[in-house]
């Protein structure tokens, strides 16, 4: 990953959001992206310039360019029309994002698009979202990564949070994934936590 | 044999599929591949079937393909019947706050200018207290209070394109309770779709979200009636049936919004049935 002092910035075509230059780089806003924050809260992924992502939740595509200024391709996979407009206006000033317009939990609906990944990133406000993850899987190399941004209060406003963290946890262990680092990504982000871990070789 | 968007890939063959953008994206969205056994594609094969000379070539045409893909959902969800009456039931929503806001404050400022004035004893309409105010207003007053009739006139002509837009768009549910606070229960569901998949019991207390939830946090009494209170059947009901009249409404209302989504036209021997159900409801009084 790319620092500047304790800035965390990616290389690319500038001016996708307003965002800031930083010597000639795109600064990398923790409070506006929770891949950001986990880079600052915690250790989070080495993002590699050969890397296959498949990006769950794309949403307006703020984080999907960062993420595209590191690796080889990213399959962003998004829901609701509005935010897609936007993906696709930045789709089209980036060769290697691929967008997709399909519900992240029937996966059946992008399978034939999508190749094998390094890294599976999902940002999903949905409520089953161990399970996205779970279904998501077939596409993620053994090895390979997932990061869950678990947002607590799409799962069940009415648990505590940390209950839904703990179940999280526990489904993903119990579906034999190894987990790397579990942290809450506050100051940045209220009820959110950030899940990495591998999928083991079988 | 697998198959991927640009063919199938089996037995050590390839069999390319030729087509335009819009054949591929028809054949994509017929494809639904077992999750269980599903493996997912390699572009080698893909080169191998002698469609793309390299990688760079590969994703390039399939980012072309995705890119039309995802404008022509994006279309398609936008054409949907449904999708301008929410825009058009929540700007109507808005203007009604705005009037609200922008009359209370020109009141207060009128009542500056004039410090004998007062509403008490003079039954008032708002709108005739704004045309007084526009006609014994010099400067910007006076403008501001000509600018809320012109938003109030907008309101009425507004008001009924929704009413009709919805008598087309959800007959059923337009007929329970007319078609602006069907367009109302629209507007808070998300959709027609939305709508039609919730239960009678959301239905009934949609739009009492604060209620709601500190029903569920603390031990307050349940909601009885959310949107579907702004229904005279509802409001109009005696106090003690009042919940009962909003339960059975609900449970018609769900019936009537599968019906507009599924069938889209007017079944009148269910609203016959449903229309006499909720005014006995209604009609019922503890003794």
């Amino acid at each position: 990953m790319i620092w500047i002092g304790d800035v965390l910035v990616s290389q690319g075509e500038g001016g996708v959001y307003n965002e800031r230059i930083l010597g000639g780089a795109r600064v990398w806003d923790p409070h506006r992206s929770k891949l950001s924050a986990l880079y600052h809260v915690g250790t989070g992924i080495e993002l590699t310039p050969g890397m296959r992502v498949l990006y769950l939740g794309a949403a307006n595509g703020t984080t999907v360019s960062h993420v595209a200024d590191y690796v080889e391709v990213v399959y962003a996979v998004e829901f609701a029309p509005r935010p897609m407009r936007d993906l696709l206006e930045v789709s089209r000033r980036r060769r290697n994002i691929i967008p997709i317009m399909a519900d992240a939990a029937r996966p059946e609906q992008y399978a034939t698009l999508v190749e094998a990944v390094d890294l599976l990133y999902q940002d999903v406000a949905q409520p089953e979202q161990a399970n996205i993850a779970l279904r998501n899987c077939s596409f993620l190399k053994t090895g390979g990564l997932l990061v869950l941004m678990l947002k607590t209060r799409s799962v069940d406003v009415r648990k505590e949070p940390s209950e839904v963290f703990q179940d999280t946890l526990d489904a993903l262990t119990s579906a034999g994934f190894i987990v790397q680092e579990s942290v809450w990504l506050a100051p940045y982000h209220h009820d959110h936590a950030a899940i990495v871990c591998t999928k083991p070789v079988v | 044999m697998q198959s991927y968007w640009f063919g199938d890939v089996g037995d050590g063959r390839c069999i390319l599929f030729i087509g335009d953008s819009n054949t591929i994206i028809d054949r994509v969205r017929s494809i639904s591949p077992n999750m269980d056994s599903f493996v997912p594609l390699e572009w080698e094969q893909a080169v191998l079937c002698g469609a793309f000379r390299d990688r760079i070539d590969y994703l390039t045409k399939l980012q072309a393909v995705c890119i039309v893909a995802a404008e022509r959902s994006i279309r398609e969800q936008y054409s949907r019947k449904d999708a301008e009456l929410l825009q058009m039931v929540r700007t109507l929503d808005e203007i009604d706050t705005v009037i609200n806001l922008l009359s209370e404050r020109a009141a207060e400022w009128y009542l500056v200018r004039h410090p004998a004035f007062s509403r008490k004893y003079r039954r008032t309409p708002a709108h005739i207290l704004v045309k007084t105010m526009r006609e014994k207003s010099k400067g910007a007053l006076g403008r501001v209070a000509g600018e809320i009739e012109q938003l109030a006139e907008t309101r009425t002509i507004l008001a009924k394109e929704v009413s009709a837009r919805a008598d087309e768009v959800m007959p059923n549910t337009s007929a329970l309770i007319g078609g602006l606070v069907a367009a109302r229960l629209l507007s808070h569901a998300g959709g027609l779709l939305l709508l039609s998949r919730l239960p009678a019991s959301a239905i009934q207390v949609l739009g009492a979200r604060t209620a709601l939830f500190a029903h569920l946090k603390t031990r307050s009494p349940c909601p009885k009636h959310g949107i579907i209170f702004q229904h005279r059947r509802v409001h109009n009901a005696p106090r003690d049936v009042r919940g009962k009249v909003a339960r059975v409404l609900a449970g018609k209302l769900a019936i009537a919004a599968r019906l507009d989504y599924f069938r889209g036209v007017e079944a009148p021997e269910f609203l016959d049935a449903a229309q006499e159900r909720i005014d006995a409801t209604g009609r019922r009084s503890v003794p």
